[in-house]
């Protein structure tokens, strides 16, 4: 059940093609007003803010992340996902000059981050994982800290405190402890500080880790208007918030990119068309014997409850199965109380691509 | 400049936010008015020199105390990364850290101030070679928090770093007047120089005299200036790893 149910339930609004449209527009716009920032390499006219190069980061004898290279330009979101350990922290760590690539390059607004560390550390605000402050301090004491470490003037960072602190719903508690705040406050925090001094890229490091529903919502109304600014890279286990914000999607697998596409892109490579959703009253095993026998059915999963079952069937390609599974279970008489079907949407690209050598390990024991 | 004076004031407000620096700075101010008050009396001369000598020994447990979080603590906690992605150098990071670590050893030379101050109320003592001694307690300082910087920047363990700091102030003082005087070390003129010359008691020998030889200052200084470059190539190394 838990598989299944964010995907029913949240993957609809994505399909919208009107969201995509305005996002393509919005990126448009963005590469237009290029000519304020200094330094910005083109290539074939796309302005490149981040750009990697064959990075490779070896920590002793484990690869973390193998010739990476992608370049992202001027204000797009660009959401970074994979599992635990496929390297997207280790690239985020490379790309803001906290750690050097073992070989290849990176560069941030057309600086260098190896050469020119400190002129591109200058345009970028980052969001480490698991948000470090320090407990000792308050919020506004941190704000201005970082501001003069920023080299802000102190009127700005009067202003910008202020600005960033209600942005991020910091203002009513501004005077307090870091150390005492909740987990999503700190977080706030960790955002506040990023934004600080405008910087031209963001790089967040799972900026929802810790945050509760309502917090996720408000974080992603708060990433609609900062994509106006900056551009920005953020890093996510939650899929279906990758896919709500992001205009593209980075996938890593094991330090190497396995996909890079617009998430209607992505969900265009999953394998077979839409799914059908069946809510049957009978036991798993009966719904399961009684879908596997219908023609142009590809997977079947299905999840008991309270004596109804959740089936998800995907088919072999673009067919309808609807009706053919509907007649099959009632023939069988069995009670459904439910049948819709749903777009494949980033998750079940993302299984595909990562049940794949399972799928083939199975079948060469079996 | 401004970046180091930064980093140094939120060190130094940090150091007092702990409840441990008020009990170092108690303690430390007790054992000095104890130690002073032994010597003090009618007819004892009006001098600190034993005093600022007992303090040189105090330092051996206490600077490591003071240092072992300033670089340990931000690895640990992870807050290093959000600091070495400013558009700062890395040795504006240690220097301000040292800074802010020399903030807090002005604040325990306080309570002994105060004690000369006591000594100026009751007798008539030379104030020359008085402030000339703590001149050179500054100078112990600043070197025993160089290596204390240095230590704290290899690990992000603070005991560990403690432990190391505490080991390498030892080789620069007691142990390195023990290895002079072994045995091994009779017919190599050469290596026994050298231990008296890093002997950081022998250098402070002519503060507590009240003579400011300007070879014990450059002493002081080049130490303290070399542990400050290793600290900042240490933090630099994880560049290179």
């Amino acid at each position: 059940m838990n598989l299944l149910l964010p995907a029913m339930t949240l993957g609809m609004p994505n399909l919208d093609p009107g969201g995509v449209v305005s996002q393509t527009s919005r990126t448009r716009n963005g590469l237009d007003n290029m000519d304020d920032v200094p330094g910005v390499q083109r290539r074939s006219g796309v302005f490149r803010m981040i750009q990697a190069d064959q990075l490779v980061k070896w920590f002793g004898p484990t690869r973390a992340v193998g010739g990476l290279s992608f370049s992202i330009p001027k204000g797009q979101v660009v959401g970074f996902l994979g599992p635990n350990g496929a390297g997207k922290s280790t690239t985020l760590r490379m790309l803001t000059g906290y750690l050097p690539p073992t070989s290849g390059s990176a560069s941030i607004a057309g600086h260098n981050v190896l050469t020119e560390s400190e002129a591109a550390r200058a345009t970028i605000g980052y969001l480490p994982e698991s948000t470090p402050l320090y407990p000792e301090m308050r919020v506004y004491e941190y704000l201005d800290y970082r501001g003069k470490l920023l080299s802000m003037t102190r009127s700005d960072r009067v202003r910008r405190s202020a600005e960033v602190c209600d942005r991020c719903g910091l203002t009513h508690i501004r005077r307090r402890l870091i150390g005492q705040l909740s987990k999503g406050n700190r977080q706030r925090v960790g955002l506040a500080q990023a934004l600080l001094h405008e910087p031209a890229v963001l790089f967040l490091d799972e900026p929802t880790a810790g945050l509760d529903p309502n917090q996720i919502k408000h974080f992603r109304e708060l990433l609609g208007e900062l994509r106006e600014k900056h551009t920005i890279l953020l890093s996510s286990h939650i899929l279906t918030e990758i896919e709500k914000t992001v205009d593209r999607v980075l996938i890593l697998k094991e330090g190497e990119l396995v996909a890079d596409g617009t998430t209607d892109e992505l969900c265009g490579k999953v394998l077979g068309g839409p799914r059908v959703l069946l809510d049957v009253q009978a036991e798993a095993h009966a719904v399961h014997s009684a879908l596997a026998g219908i023609s142009g059915v590809r997977e079947i999963e299905v999840t008991a409850h309270d004596g109804w079952c959740h089936a998800e069937v995907a088919p072999a390609g673009n067919q309808d199965l609807t009706d053919d599974l509907t007649k099959k279970l009632a023939d069988k008489g069995l009670k459904v109380r439910e049948a819709t079907r749903r777009k494949p949407n980033l998750e079940d690209y993302y299984l595909q691509l990562f049940r794949e050598p399972k799928d083939t390990a199975n079948r060469a024991t079996a | 400049m401004p970046h180091v004076l930064t980093i140094a004031k939120r060190e130094l407000s940090s150091l007092f936010f702990s409840p441990v620096a008020y009990v170092v700075l108690g303690l430390f101010g007790f054992g000095t008015a104890l130690l002073f008050l032994a010597g003090f009396g009618p007819g004892a001369p009006a001098e600190m020199r034993n005093l600022q000598w007992s303090v040189l020994w105090l330092m051996i447990p206490l600077v490591p105390a003071i240092s072992m979080r300033l670089i340990s603590e931000e690895f640990r906690s992870g807050t290093i990364e959000p600091l070495m992605t400013l558009p700062i150098s890395d040795t504006q990071v240690v220097l301000g850290k040292w800074l802010g670590a020399m903030g807090f050893f002005l604040t325990l030379m306080v309570p002994i101030a105060i004690l000369v101050a006591v000594l100026g109320s009751n007798a008539n003592p030379d104030f020359g070679p008085i402030l000339v001694g703590m001149l050179g307690l500054l100078m112990v300082g600043g070197l025993y928090l160089a290596i204390g910087t240095f230590a704290s920047a290899t690990t992000q363990s603070q005991i560990i770093a403690f432990l190391l700091t505490t080991a390498m102030v030892l080789a620069f003082s007691p142990l390195a007047v023990l290895l002079a005087r072994a045995g091994w070390v009779a017919d190599r003129p050469w290596i026994k120089q050298g231990l008296f010359y890093i002997n950081v008691f022998g250098q402070f020998d002519d503060f507590a005299k009240g003579i400011i030889d300007l070879g014990r200052v450059v002493f002081f200084i080049s130490g303290t200036g070399l542990f400050l470059f290793f600290a900042t190539l240490t933090l630099q190394s994880r560049r290179w790893r």
